[in-house]
């Protein structure tokens, strides 16, 4: 209805298309170009942003609300200025524009965004970026399923977004915060303020929707299971929980419950969230009452034969450098909660991970899941109360599971394990072991402690996340190696690449020679939090395959051995990442980054569709391009700045207008052919695009065809179609020219001014990857950056941005450069091929430099003869 | 160090999370390191006791980080001052280096540029004795 209105009111008033005053068109060009400007800080601003997450950084709250501010003033400005471009046409990008942007203050208010996600999420589909939505509890144990294939109860969690549902269902958002605050004024105890909130909570009806889903939810466990009837484990799973502050025992857990209370239990879970004791943890931890979301799990209950505990480390003693786990017959319970003596286990930390030390207990009772729902305590029998629970081949199951959650997690763990009626190991839960810090070596006696150990080297590179780790050196040169890729080795390698996201997770460090901060490799490896220092220009030389290194990505040193004190100063401190203003910084970086419009052939390439700041910039780049070809092209707007299609032999598609001199006189009405060009940096770039070799695969030289057909082709064939040529535009005049193109999936834009004034002379290429896989994307990336810095530009090479700069060069030098640029961009669409590796990098690099020389050599040839 | 007396900072912030990443990093660099959210009480403390380096932040609430450092260099001149500041104005700088400051950096910075300017202020510090 809105739309229509829009759509009549825009015939009536006139929507700016052919109808209504004119504005000339270099009004318009002006603003296109500011669109193109406003783009690039759009996306440097945040690369710069996405970095401060790597924790070599200090940034403050301050930091936070400014970039917001510039973030949203640079996108708002990129909006008005396609409006001006398209009056009226994409309103609805205001709409977007002001929810993401609403999103981003609420959450600097401190206020909770839950995004818009199911009421109940299955375990299969739950990774730890669902933390938010689906509690700690919830987003750990999926994970060790989904990313390191532990075993696990099958489950799903309801979520944070029920949880508010659930509130605001029951019309109990205000009473509680009225509530919280008393308490935290002091008007109200503890007891009283909790004692409230609970009886509101347990008195309040499921809404009808998450009922639905809980419903479906179920059917999924029965089908998994196979049974009709469950029995559930259900358990809190806060926002939070256990993933940066652990709630011990703070939230309750029902175990064995027949399937039909699922809904009361539910409600009991909720309530927990406000007993006396969570409250006051939170309180002490500073946490914020605003950014509590209850999430519950929901469990199949696991029948145990054997259960209990694993600490990675010794919290108390951790230099005794062992593993400790407490077992006992059936359910862990009361091992949990310290009711039952156990056995207990000391197991070294080294491999093969032998046991030093067994004490058995005698266990005369066990809990056990009772018949009909509930558990219950039962004798055990005279035979096995003495008997040690664990054989050694159970021991060391359990200790490798838990070594490869603590690498996964960077952090001691505190397991919760058990083996079911058939054998098999279950991890129940796991969250990180907190280390009594003046049991560790104090941080004041780490500087001279360390002073003991060789430094290999240090302050050679920049940090893309801190952490400290160790291990064996293990060096990557191509994907096989990725492939053997050790557990716990130290990725060593001559240029960062995303293709490492493989292994990224095995290892307890990388180190690059070469690589940015703002890399994909550095986001991927900030992701996994796995300490990475790139850009030491040595690492592969200085450092010996097999040999045992620790890395310490905080002080930018690499030490020769295992450095211990550093290990567990590391396991004692409080990470960065547990820091409220990280915890912002990355929930609004979910609002900004995220790119989702990604084809734009696609129905959903829609302003309503816009999720993130980065969704927004990519719709309004590609739309300004479309705006000003059609209104130029198709609809012959200005008199004065005459358009045609380019007619060349290569397909490109494109459409150029002319603002002064940049066509001869006797072009035809529709169309123009490249010798009609008189623009110079025109002439200069289409003559570059045109040269043998660069732009079509056919003819190619023998020897770089059998090259490219060594490589798997996974796009090539697609390119031919026009639908990957996407509509391209230059506008041109006599000296200058700004080109934008399109093919495949990312864009060229080339903005370059060529005159006899070499003051006045610049020539400005950028290039945005698109959005094929990460690794094509940046080897491509750096293949480009590599040739123009060998060209004498100047780079800046950020994510998927690169930028070459040259500036007041002599008119011949200049269109030189620009001719280059023509070069690498027909050259570079051959690029989307497979990239197995980065030595290809430089192969394609020395192929360019043998297509261009071979090139001037026939040029200077036919200038002879 | 090698003068077995270890060098002391002083930081104020009135951002918690500066002081909560700044300590632990000059502590495992071997400093002493004391830090304040508010500016009153810094400026208490150094009435107590000359730091060797004090790290403030220039716009807080309360006194000005500026009547801070200049409070701290009346009291003890050899004290070297960096200042660290979201707001980097020309003309702030200019103020600070006028004010005797050592260095002054424009947040956000990365934990290697502080520790290294504190080196350097340390240094200074060593050749001046």
């Amino acid at each position: 209805m809105k739309a229509a209105l829009r759509d009549w009111a825009g015939k009536i008033f006139g929507s700016g298309r052919g109808s209504g005053k004119r504005l000339p068109f270099t009004a318009l060009f002006s603003r296109f170009q500011k669109i193109l400007e406003l783009n690039n800080r759009v996306l440097e601003l945040m690369a710069d942003m996405g970095d401060k997450l790597g924790g070599d950084y200090v940034f403050d709250r301050q930091y936070i609300e400014s970039t917001c501010q510039q973030m949203s003033d640079l996108v708002s400005k990129l909006i008005y200025n396609l409006h001006s471009l398209a009056p009226r046409k994409y309103l609805a990008l205001n709409d977007a524009f002001s929810r993401i942007n609403s999103e981003i203050e609420e959450e600097l208010a401190g206020r909770l965004v839950i995004p818009h996600t199911d009421y109940v999420m299955r375990y299969e589909l739950i990774t730890r970026d669902f933390a938010d939505v689906v509690g700690g509890k919830n987003a750990n144990i999926a994970e060790l399923k989904n990313q390191l294939g532990l075993e696990i109860p099958d489950g799903f969690a309801i979520t944070t977004r029920a949880y508010q549902s659930f509130l605001e269902h029951n019309n109990l958002v205000e009473k509680m915060d009225e509530l919280t605050k008393s308490w935290s004024e002091g008007k109200l105890s503890g007891k009283d303020a909790s004692d409230n909130i609970q009886s509101l909570i347990l008195s309040g009806t499921v809404p009808h929707k998450t009922r639905k889903a809980i419903e479906n939810g179920l059917a999924h466990l029965q089908e998994l299971s196979g049974q009709k009837h469950l029995n559930l484990a259900i358990r809190s799973s806060a926002r939070g929980e256990d993933t940066e502050h652990t709630f011990a025992g703070q939230y309750l857990s029902l175990l064995n419950q027949p399937q039909e209370n699922i809904l009361n239990c539910y409600k009991e879970v909720l309530a927990s969230t406000y007993s006396p004791s969570a409250m006051q943890y939170r309180q002490e931890k500073g946490f914020r009452e605003q950014e509590i979301a209850m999430a519950v799990a929901c469990q199949n209950m696991i029948n145990a034969s054997k259960s209990g505990v694993l600490y990675t480390l010794d919290p108390l003693h951790p230099e005794r450098d062992v593993l400790l786990i407490t077992a006992t017959w059936g359910l862990g319970a009361p091992v949990v909660s310290g009711k039952v003596r156990a056995d207990q286990y000391t197991v070294s930390r080294e491999p093969p991970y032998e046991t030093t030390a067994i004490d058995i207990v005698r266990k005369t009772e066990s809990l056990v899941p009772k018949e009909g729902g509930g558990c219950e305590i039962q004798s055990v029998p005279q035979e096995l109360q003495t008997s040690a629970c664990l054989s050694d081949k159970e021991i060391k199951e359990i200790a490798e599971a838990g070594f490869l959650i603590e690498r996964y997690f960077k952090k001691a763990q505190d397991i919760e394990w058990a083996f079911d009626q058939n054998g098999k190991l279950i991890i129940l839960q796991a969250r990180q072991l907190n280390i009594m810090r003046g049991f560790t070596c104090s941080l004041e006696d780490i500087c001279s402690l360390v002073e003991g150990y060789t430094v290999i080297f240090a302050q050679k590179g920049v940090i893309a996340q801190n952490g400290i780790g160790s291990g064996k050196v293990f060096m990557v040169e191509d994907d096989k190696d990725l492939e053997r890729f050790p557990q716990g080795a130290i990725l060593v390698a001559r240029q960062t690449s995303p293709r490492f996201a493989k292994a990224v997770r095995k290892a307890n460090g990388i180190i690059t020679d070469i690589g940015s901060t703002t890399g994909h490799m550095a986001t991927i490896a900030r992701e996994f939090k796995v300490p990475t220092i790139v850009n030491t220009g040595i690492a592969t030389e200085r450092l010996k395959p097999g040999q045992l290194v620790t890395l310490d990505a905080e002080a930018n040193v690499v030490y020769a051995g295992i450095v211990k004190e550093l290990l567990y100063y590391r396991f004692s401190e409080e990470a960065f990442e547990e820091t409220y203003e990280y915890r912002l910084l990355r929930r609004i970086l979910k609002k900004i980054s995220p790119l989702n419009l990604v084809d734009h052939l696609d129905r959903n390439f829609v302003p309503q569709a816009c999720r993130s700041f980065h969704d927004i910039t990519r719709f309004i780049h590609e739309k300004a391009v479309e705006e000003l070809i059609d209104l130029n092209y198709h609809h012959h707007r200005d008199p004065e700045a005459p358009s045609r299609k380019l007619q060349s032999e290569v397909p490109l598609d494109l459409v150029v207008i002319d603002i002064g001199g940049g066509l001869t006189e006797e072009t035809g009405s529709e169309t123009v052919r490249p010798e009609q060009i008189s623009s110079i940096p025109m002439q200069a770039f289409l003559s570059g695009l045109n040269m043998p070799g660069f732009w079509s695969s056919e003819p190619m030289s023998v020897d770089f065809g059998s090259f490219m057909s060594s490589l798997t082709r996974t796009f090539s064939s697609n390119l031919a179609s026009p639908k990957f040529i996407g509509q391209n535009l230059a506008v041109i005049s006599r000296a200058y020219a700004n080109i934008s193109l399109r093919l495949g999936y990312h864009f060229n834009m080339i903005d370059a001014y060529i005159s006899e004034n070499i003051n006045d002379n610049y020539a400005y290429f950028r290039f945005l990857g698109g959005v094929t896989d990460q690794t094509r994307r940046s080897r491509r990336v750096k293949f480009i950056a590599q040739v123009l810095a060998k060209q004498d530009f100047r780079v800046d090479l950020r994510g998927d941005l690169v930028v070459g700069r040259v500036k007041k060069l002599a008119l011949n030098v200049m269109k030189r450069k620009v001719h280059i640029i023509g070069q690498l961009v027909a050259f570079t669409r051959q690029l989307d091929i497979k990239m197995d590796s980065d030595h290809h990098i430089e192969r394609f690099v020395e192929e360019f430099d043998r297509l261009m020389k071979k090139n001037d050599r026939a040029n200077k040839m036919e200038g002879t003869t | 160090m090698n003068t077995g007396q270890k060098t002391t900072i002083l930081i104020l912030d009135d951002e918690a999370i500066v002081l909560k990443r700044l300590k632990p990093a000059l502590e495992k660099a071997g400093y002493e390191v004391e830090t304040f959210t508010r500016s009153a009480e810094a400026s208490d403390r150094v009435k107590q006791r000359d730091f060797d380096i004090v790290i403030t932040d220039l716009k807080m609430e309360g006194i000005d980080g500026m009547q801070f450092l200049t409070q701290v260099k009346d009291r003890s001149p050899s004290t070297e001052v960096i200042v660290i500041t979201g707001f980097a104005t020309m003309e702030t700088a200019k103020e600070s280096f006028q004010k005797g400051v050592f260095d002054f950096l424009a947040k956000p910075f990365k934990l290697g540029e502080i520790l290294g300017t504190v080196k350097k202020a340390e240094k200074k510090i060593q050749e001046k004795r």
